[in-house]
């Protein structure tokens, strides 16, 4: 996990108005809450936060917030965007403490290919995308690759199967399914409307050869209208 | 095709549709997602329409959700009748939908072929849409 640092400007106006012209003036309105201290309402530029979460750590990076010339050891808790345009339009940063454990939410990749799955027309489902974990907010890892290289049809991978780093626990149920191998409905729908075509098509050419004939007949009529 | 099982009130009022979709803006549940981009009607036979474009692409492997549900009665009058005696008779059910909204989602292991199933669907739509895909990160 990387260390950012940003810098934070207090003595901002609340309210939908002077939260949209900050946004015109490019800042994002933000609020610095957590460690039994009063909550601070402040403002951070768009550009210096954009480059402190475009790194490998993601949104759980952890920052140091420059509010009046104190530094403030933080972690973002809840990121807010616009529903189309999808700018930042809020945050709320968590403040921490390095030896203290926070809980966070990490991304699990889907690693491999199930070839046993794709060759029998299924899918493997991933149904848990982020795993809320426990750790300290400098061993946070950037994310939990899961190999699903071996998993059958039918099978599951859990969120016990999963190999978290050392000082890290996750604060799910053992037994929550992460992904699995099946087969859609609409899939078996498919397949059993493929194999009902094809079992039609054999019926006509097995009843229809004659047909098949008079068939041949007709486009012979029909090449020499030509 | 999608319909309530049983409602209240049989015909409802038009309504205005305004401002953008408070919640269920970013996919959940499945890997690409259909987003709306301005406000409208979507009828049970328009979500199907498109539902059934996409997986007729997608062929087989994939999964599908629709996160709207038409829910709203809305009614017509028969042709060549004249004005008043009342409200006409409940003949079709929509969605209403605001800006934002993810109506869609699919889940499926090549993103091109993701993405064709997904424009498809949208043709079927009567507002403007896009394609969007599970934001991870920043």
């Amino acid at each position: 996990m990387s260390e950012l640092l940003l810098s934070a400007e207090t003595g901002r106006k609340e309210g939908t108005r002077p939260s949209r012209r900050l946004r015109r003036e490019g800042k994002v309105p933000a609020v610095v809450y957590g460690l039994e201290s009063d909550p601070v309402a402040v403002s951070v530029e768009w550009m210096q936060l954009r480059q402190a979460l475009t790194t490998d750590a993601g949104l759980n990076a952890l920052i140091t917030l420059n509010i009046n010339g104190e530094e403030h050891l933080s972690v973002i808790k809840d990121l807010q965007r616009h529903p189309v345009r999808r700018d930042v339009i809020h945050i709320d940063f968590l403040r921490v403490r390095a030896d203290q454990e926070i809980e966070v939410e990490v991304p699990i990749t889907l690693v491999g290919e199930a070839l046993e799955v794709t060759r029998a027309d299924g899918m493997v489902d991933q149904t848990i995308y982020n795993l809320t974990i426990l750790v300290k907010p400098t061993d946070v890892p950037d994310g939990i690759e899961v190999d699903v290289s071996d998993l059958e049809l039918g099978g599951s991978i859990k969120v016990s199967d999963l190999a978290l780093p050392a000082g890290v626990a996750t604060t799910l149920d053992p037994e929550e399914v992460v992904a699995s191998a099946l087969i859609t409905r609409s899939t078996l729908e498919a397949i059993a409307a493929a194999e009902a075509s094809e079992a039609l098509e054999d019926e006509e050419l097995g009843e229809g050869e004659p047909a098949a004939g008079d068939a041949d007949a007709d486009g012979g009529d029909g090449d020499s209208d030509d | 095709m999608l319909m309530p099982k049983k409602v209240k009130h049989r015909k409802h009022h038009r309504g205005r549709t305004k401002g953008m979709s408070k919640g269920r803006t970013e996919v959940t549940y499945g890997d690409y997602g259909i987003q709306a981009l301005e406000p409208g009607w979507i009828t049970a036979r328009q979500i199907e329409a498109a539902r059934i474009a996409m997986t007729r692409h997608i062929k087989r492997g994939g999964k599908v959700w629709i996160n709207v549900f038409p829910d709203k009665p809305v009614t017509n009058k028969p042709a060549e009748t004249r004005m008043g005696s009342g409200k006409g008779n409940p003949e079709m059910w929509v969605a209403v939908v605001r800006p934002g909204r993810v109506l869609f989602e699919l889940s499926y292991s090549d993103e091109v072929i993701a993405r064709e199933a997904i424009d498809r669907a949208i043709q079927k739509l009567p507002i403007k849409a896009r394609f969007v895909s599970r934001e991870e990160g920043f």
